[in-house]
């Protein structure tokens, strides 16, 4: 993970908010990979997803007095700016992939570009545990977590009650907490 | 809600994928606060994800850190231009003028001398003018800063789900006082700190809410930058509280853990 520094979540945000250039810089180390992947994923263009995530970390630094812990963890918050952020660009390119815009197609589709993600782009070695994960419980992590998804959103695409989305999560994400015991 | 049941809700899987309201987001962290169970189980949950946030990764390509730095860096420093001397190595010719040429010459001289000095008298009029349209432009906006946050005031006093409680001075301080705003609908708390005196140089006042008996950290009371101290303020969210307290702590960018001097009380 790169620098001899750790910080933890409330650390980070408080050197940020001092504009601490150091804490930026582990910022970038540990959440750049993850974030690109998600522009990645959308663009599927390595230079136009460099140039989107380059921006975004501009307006990280920029904006940063604009995060709230109590609205949810800087890692989402990372996202729903990234995320914007590319599907702006995408629209002002006049981009031809529409559908992935929308990301509502259907779930099928999405369910294969989780697939193809984690296995094009394994860095870790983890890909393998994962792949105890069952497709839907990959899926609902995906949504949530990488594409933003509010609980409503999810509830259409997944086409499950409000009150499933819960259950479901919890279920996904004790199932990865078992992979985690392998390591 | 007891430890077990908390963990076993669901609520913290939500908030740390996203996808917890503003409200649940408060909660979670209220209970992480509280509970060092939950505050572990968290933290189990969030790295789970961030085994899968790994297995998602790309890499992006190291120029692109090191273009980020120079950006968020050139705005900070201001660019020097060089200054160049201009070279005059040539010898001026020197030419007979006429009479005749002279006269003109003297005569633009004056009309341009004349010329300068109405130049002159317009520019400072110009300048003077500028100065007053500055001036008011800034009371103007001045104004309307203060007109917006008086606007923003009364829909806090106003709304229909607005529920004043009054905190009264406490031995500390018992001619101070505050008034707290407590929205049923959303939970929202807002302060209205003009009663309160100066807080004493070193320290500051801030917010508690007590929940179930014990005081949870509402946040810190701007009281130091003039205009502000009389203008509401929202502070944290809380979905259920008995009475609302403000304390002396000494100053900290951080809010305290436990208060240290109460000197306003309110039951709700």
């Amino acid at each position: 993970m790169g620098g001899t520094v750790k910080y933890t979540e409330e650390e980070l945000v408080h050197q940020l908010g001092l504009k601490d250039q150091q804490a930026f810089s582990y910022l970038y180390d540990n959440y750049a990979p993850a974030l690109n992947a998600v522009i990645y994923r959308m663009v599927e263009d390595q230079a136009l997803s460099e140039d989107i995530l380059q921006e975004a970390f501009v307006k990280i630094w920029n904006n940063f007095n604009s995060y709230d812990k109590i609205k949810g963890r800087l890692f989402t918050w990372m996202v729903n700016i990234t995320r914007n952020l590319t599907i702006d660009t995408m629209r002002s390119k006049g981009y031809k992939k529409q559908s992935k815009i929308s990301g509502d197609e259907n779930s099928v589709n999405n369910l294969q570009d989780g697939n193809s993600g984690i296995e094009k782009f394994d860095s870790m070695g983890v890909a393998k545990q994962l792949v105890n994960l069952k497709p839907d419980q990959r899926l609902i992590i995906d949504l949530a977590y990488f594409k933003g998804y509010t609980q409503d959103e999810i509830s259409k695409q997944l086409e499950i009650p409000l009150g499933t989305v819960k259950t479901k999560m919890r279920t996904a994400i004790l199932e990865l907490r078992k992979n985690l015991q392998y390591f | 809600m007891e430890v077990k049941e908390i963990i076993s809700s669901g609520l913290l899987e939500l908030y740390a994928t996203g996808l917890a309201s503003s409200e649940e987001a408060a909660q979670v962290l209220q209970w992480a606060n509280q509970y060092s169970e939950v505050a572990e189980e968290l933290n189990q949950i969030q790295a789970g994800l961030d085994m899968f946030t790994s297995a998602h990764s790309i890499q992006p390509d190291p120029s692109v850190k090191d273009k980020i730095f120079a950006r968020i860096n050139e705005a900070e420093t201001a660019k020097v231009v060089p200054f160049e001397n201009q070279k005059s190595d040539q010898v001026a010719k020197v030419i007979p003028i006429s009479s005749f040429w002279k006269r003109v010459a003297v005569a633009s001289v004056v009309l341009l001398l004349g010329s300068a000095v109405l130049n002159v008298s317009q520019y400072k009029k110009n300048n003077d003018i500028a100065a007053e349209l500055n001036q008011n432009k800034q009371l103007m906006s001045s104004l309307e800063d203060k007109s917006k946050s008086m606007e923003n005031d009364l829909q806090v006093v106003q709304s229909k789900y607005s529920t004043p409680v009054s905190l009264n001075g406490l031995e500390a301080a018992p001619d101070a006082a505050a008034k707290v705003f407590w929205m049923k609908n959303t939970g929202d708390v807002y302060i209205d700190p003009s009663s309160l005196p100066e807080a004493p140089k070193g320290k500051q006042y801030e917010l508690w809410a007590i929940v179930n008996g014990a005081p949870v950290n509402a946040g810190i009371i701007i009281t130091t930058k003039k205009g502000d101290r009389y203008s509401i303020q929202k502070m944290k969210t809380f979905g259920k509280v008995e009475a609302f307290a403000i304390s002396l702590e000494p100053e900290s960018p951080n809010a305290a853990t436990t208060p240290t001097t109460v000197v306003v009380m309110g039951k709700m």
